[in-house]
C-alpha cells in the first residue's frame, strides 16, 4: 500500500497520527513506547542501512545521528541562499546544546524525544526508518510534523536551535568561520566571549556547582 | 556591629551605600547574586539572553505569576517558563543591564491626584514630596553616576538646577535627524533622549565604545552608569564598605521594641549566616522587597515586618505602555542615506513629550475628565537592537506558520540586509490597583525552602487608552518616514524589568508604609530606598528616579545615624 497518500495536506489524519496525538497527552508515555520500539529495530537498521551512518557520540546513536543531520538539512538546506546546517554545523552546535547541563535535563531529554519520534513516525507511514527514506519523503514527514501539536512545536525548537548554530559565537560549535554572521551582515558586539569568559567558564566562576 | 547593612546592591541601594561609606559610616552589603568583573561581561549572547546566566536560574528561585485572564486571575509558577520578574542578580543588580533611558519626572507626576483628580478603580495619590525636594538629587545622579544628553527647551521641560547634562550626547545613528524631521513636519517636536552612560571618561570608567550591545548586556567599558560601575568601586575605596556578595537574605529579626536587629541570610554554600547593624535599608528590587518584609514576621510584626497596616505589597506598579515598530528599506533610500543608516549604531535617543500631558478633547478620557485632561506619557524612538537572536527568531513564523527551509532563510537575508527595523517605546502610568500586588506564595518554595512572590498583575484600562493614543502618535511619525509594516503592541502585561510600588511612602501610616524619608513608619530603624517607594511611577523608566531618591533618602539616613 502507499502510505504517501495519508501524509497529503487534504487527507485527514490517519488513524496512526491519530493516536500519536493521544499519545501526547502523556509525552512521557509514548517515549517510553518509542524507545521500545527503537531497542527492537536497531539492529535491522545497522545491518540494511545503505547510508553511511554517522558516528556515535556521548548523547546520540548513530542512527540518531544521522536522523537530527537529516532534519536540520531540511531545516536550513543548501539551496544556494546562505549557508547550510552542515556549513555551519548545526549538528555539532546541538551536541554542545546536549552537553550543557545548565539546561534542564527535560530540555535535552525531548530533543531526542522528537528524533526518536520522528523515527517512529517514519516506521508507522512507510515502514522505513526516517533515514532510508527518499529527500522528498524526508521533507514531507518534516511538513507534517509542522502540522501536528507535539511535532510542531519540536520543529520549532529545533528551529531555533539552528537560528543559534547560525547566529551565537562560534566558540559554541555553530557558526563556523562565522559564516552566518557574514551572510547576513552581522557585526559581532565586542567584546566577544573567550575561553575564560565563555558560558561554562562564567557559570563556574560565578555559579559554581550549577554546571 | 556596622552602622549600615544594605540588603541589595542595585540602583536603589548604589547611593545609600555610597554616601554613607564616604561620610565615614561602615556598610555592610547583603547581595544575593555574584560580583561579576567588569572584564567577564562580554556580549556573548549564549551569557546573557540565552542562558540568562545573570538571574537565577527558574527552578532555584521561581516566581508566581498571577495575570489576569478572561476567566479571573490564572497563577503559573515561571518555573513553567514565561516571562519572568528577575532582572539581573549580582552586585549592581538589575542597573548592569539597563537600557538607562534616563528621563527625569515631571513636577506634576509629584502631584497626579491633584493635577488630574482621582480615576475609578485607581488608587491615584500625591506624592508627599515635591518634584523641587528631589530635583537635587537629580541633578547629583547626573554627575556622579553619569547622565549624557542635551537640554533643549519644549513645553514639559522640567526645572533644572543646571543647563545641561554632565556628558555630552552619545552618537547616534543618522535615523535619529529622520526622527525629528518627520516630527517637525507632523508638528511634534523630537528631542534629545538622555542617557546614564557616559560619553566621556569618568574616573576609572571608559565612555561609550559603542558596542551597540547595550540593554540587557552588562558594559565592558563601564560606561553604562550601573551601581556597581558608578557608586560601589568608590565606596570600596573607602576601607568603610564591605560587600558580600552570594548572601541571600530570607529574614529581618526584630527586638522587642520593634527594631531590626538582624538581617539572617544564607551564604554561597546555604549555610545560614546573620550580621547585625544599628540602621537596615532594604533595596532588592520591588517584588523581592516586599517578599521579604512579608517573610520577617515576628511578634510585633505577625504580618510581615512593617506590616501592621497591612500595606505591605499593596499598590505595585509596572511600566505601562507598549512599543511598536515599522521597516525603513533601503531600495526606498538613497545609496547615502541607505549607507547611513545601515551604519551599526543603533543608538537614536530622541524622545517625544509633546503629549506627556493630553487636553485633547476628542480623546475621549479627557472629555469625561473633571480636569479636562488627563496624564499622558513619553514616545522613546529608537533602532531594532543589535544582537541577531532576536531579530532572527522573530522571523520564525510567517502568519503563524512555522518557517523552514528556503522559506526561512529567504525571510532571514531580507531582514536583516534589505532593511532596518525602526521601534517606539511608549511609558505611561501604571495606574496603582488592588489588582496589582505582591504576595507569599502558599504553595511554591525556593531552592532554600522559603516561600516565593506571587505576584498579581491586574491593570486599569486606562494605561491601554493611553498606550494606544500615545502609539497611534508614533506610528504617525513612523509613517511619516516612509516606513512599511507599521505596528503597535499595547497590552496589560507588564514589562518584566520595571517594577516599582509595594512600599509606598506617604504621610498616612495607614495608607502607607514609608513616610516621606523612606523610613518604614512602623519601625524606626528601617529604611527602603528601591522602586518600592514610588505610589504612581510617572511616564519614564524607574531608574533615574529611584537612583535620586536613595540619594535623596542617604541624606535623611546620614542625619539619622548621626543622632545614633
Amino acid at each position: 500500500m502507499n502510505k504517501l497518500k495519508y501524509i497529503r495536506k487534504e487527507v485527514s489524519i490517519p488513524d496512526t497520527f491519530q493516536n500519536i496525538d493521544n499519545w501526547e497527552v502523556d509525552r512521557r508515555k509514548f517515549l517510553r513506547a518509542t524507545l521500545l520500539a527503537g531497542a527492537a529495530t536497531q539492529i535491522s537498521w545497522f545491518t540494511s542501512c545503505s547510508r553511511q551512518l554517522e558516528q556515535a557520540n556521548d548523547y546520540l546513536t548513530a542512527e540518531q545521528s544521522t536522523i537530527l543531520k537529516d532534519i536540520l538539512m531540511i531545516i536550513f538546506p543548501e539551496d544556494g541562499n546562505g549557508p547550510s546546517a552542515n556549513d555551519i554545523n548545526s549538528f555539532g552546535y546541538i551536541l554542545w546544546v546536549l552537553s550543557d547541563n545548565y539546561r534542564k535535563p527535560e530540555d535535552n531529554e525531548y530533543i531526542m524525544e522528537g528524533i526518536n519520534w520522528a523515527n517512529e513516525t517514519s516506521i508507522e507511514i512507510y515502514d522505513q526508518p526516517f533515514i532510508e527514506l527518499s529527500k522528498e519523503e524526508q521533507e514531507k514527514m518534516v511538513e507534517l510534523f509542522t502540522e501536528m501539536e507535539w511535532g510542531k512545536n519540536w520543529m520549532s525548537v529545533m528551529v531555533t536551535l539552528v537560528l543559534e548554530s547560525l547566529l551565537l559565537d562560534p566558540i559554541y560549535g555553530g557558526n563556523t568561520d562565522e559564516k552566518g554572521w557574514q551572510w547576513l551582515d552581522h557585526v559581532a558586539g565586542v567584546p566577544r566571549p573567550t575561553e575564560e569568559t565563555r558560558f561554562e567558564s562564567f557559570i563556574h566562576k560565578y555559579k559554581p556547582g550549577q554546571i | 556591629m556596622h552602622d549600615i547593612c544594605v540588603i541589595g546592591s542595585g540602583a536603589g541601594a548604589g547611593p545609600v551605600i555610597y554616601e554613607l561609606s564616604k561620610a565615614g559610616y561602615k556598610v555592610v552589603v547583603l547581595e544575593k547574586g555574584p560580583w561579576i568583573k567588569t572584564e567577564d561581561f562580554t556580549k556573548d549572547e549564549m551569557t546573557a539572553t540565552r542562558r540568562d546566566a545573570y538571574i537565577p536560574r527558574h527552578e532555584d528561585e521561581p516566581q508566581v505569576i498571577e495575570s489576569p485572564t478572561s476567566s479571573g486571575y490564572k497563577a503559573r509558577s515561571t518555573d513553567e517558563g514565561g516571562s519572568d520578574f528577575q532582572n539581573g542578580s549580582c552586585v549592581g543588580g538589575s542597573s548592569n543591564f539597563m537600557s538607562a533611558y534616563f528621563h527625569r519626572l515631571k513636577p506634576k507626576d509629584f502631584r497626579l491626584l491633584s493635577e488630574y483628580g482621582p480615576i475609578n478603580g485607581a488608587n491615584v495619590v500625591d506624592w508627599p514630596i515635591s518634584y523641587d525636594e528631589m530635583e537635587p538629587y537629580y541633578t547629583k545622579v547626573e554627575s556622579e553616576v553619569g547622565v549624557s544628553g542635551k537640554v533643549v527647551e519644549h513645553k514639559h521641560l522640567e526645572p533644572r538646577s543646571t543647563p545641561d547634562f554632565p556628558y555630552p550626547p552619545l552618537n547616534s545613528n543618522a535615523v535619529a535627524d529622520w526622527f525629528v524631521k518627520a516630527g517637525s513636519e507632523l508638528g511634534y517636536n523630537i528631542i534629545p533622549a538622555a542617557r546614564g552612560i557616559i560619553s566621556t571618561p569618568k574616573k576609572d570608567r571608559k565612555a561609550c565604545y559603542h558596542s551597540n550591545y547595550c540593554g540587557s548586556f552588562g558594559c565592558a567599558s563601564d560606561a553604562k552608569g550601573s551601581s556597581r560601575a558608578a557608586l560601589i568601586p568608590q565606596a570600596v575605596e573607602t576601607g568603610n564598605c564591605e560587600i558580600l556578595p552570594n548572601s541571600k537574605v530570607f529574614k529581618l529579626e526584630t527586638n522587642e521594641n520593634g527594631k531590626v536587629i538582624k538581617a539572617h541570610f544564607y551564604n554561597q554554600t546555604g549555610v545560614a549566616q546573620e550580621v547585625e547593624a544599628k540602621i537596615f535599608v532594604v533595596a532588592c528590587q520591588a517584588i523581592e522587597t516586599s517578599r521579604l518584609l512579608l517573610m520577617s514576621k515576628s511578634e510585633q510584626f505577625p504580618n510581615g515586618l512593617a506590616n501592621n497596616s497591612g500595606q505591605v505589597g499593596k499598590n505595585m506598579i509596572f511600566a505601562g505602555g507598549g512599543a511598536g515598530s515599522g521597516i525603513l528599506k533601503y531600495d526606498d533610500l538613497s545609496e547615502e542615506d541607505a549607507k547611513a543608516l545601515a551604519n551599526k549604531n543603533t543608538f537614536v535617543n530622541r524622545c517625544l513629550k509633546d503629549f506627556y500631558e493630553i487636553d485633547d478633547p476628542t480623546f475621549e478620557p479627557c472629555s469625561t475628565s473633571e480636569k479636562g485632561k488627563v496624564k499622558g506619557g513619553t514616545i522613546d524612538f529608537l533602532i531594532e537592537h543589535s544582537n541577531p537572536m532576536p531579530k532572527a527568531v522573530r522571523n520564525k513564523y510567517d502568519n503563524g506558520t512555522l518557517l523552514y527551509g528556503s522559506a526561512l532563510k529567504e525571510k532571514l537575508i531580507t531582514y536583516f540586509t534589505d532593511q532596518k527595523r525602526v521601534r517606539f517605546e511608549i511609558f505611561c502610568d501604571w495606574l496603582p490597583n488592588d489588582n496589582c500586588f505582591v504576595s507569599l506564595d502558599k504553595e511554591v518554595k525556593d531552592k532554600w525552602g522559603d516561600p516565593v512572590a506571587k505576584v498579581r498583575t491586574g491593570f486599569h484600562n486606562r494605561d491601554i487608552e493611553i498606550g494606544n493614543y500615545l502609539a497611534d502618535k508614533a506610528m504617525n511619525v513612523l509613517k511619516q518616514m516612509g516606513a512599511y509594516e507599521i505596528g503597535k503592541s499595547v497590552t496589560g502585561n507588564p514589562p518584566g524589568n520595571l517594577i516599582a510600588g509595594g512600599c509606598r511612602f506617604g504621610n498616612d501610616p495607614k495608607t502607607s508604609v514609608l513616610n516621606k524619608d523612606c523610613r518604614a513608619h512602623e519601625v524606626e530603624n528601617l529604611y527602603v530606598t528601591d522602586g518600592s517607594f514610588m505610589p504612581t511611577g510617572g511616564s519614564a523608566p524607574h531608574t533615574f528616579t529611584i537612583y535620586a531618591n536613595s540619594f535623596r533618602v542617604a541624606e535623611k539616613i546620614k542625619e539619622h545615624i548621626s543622632k545614633i
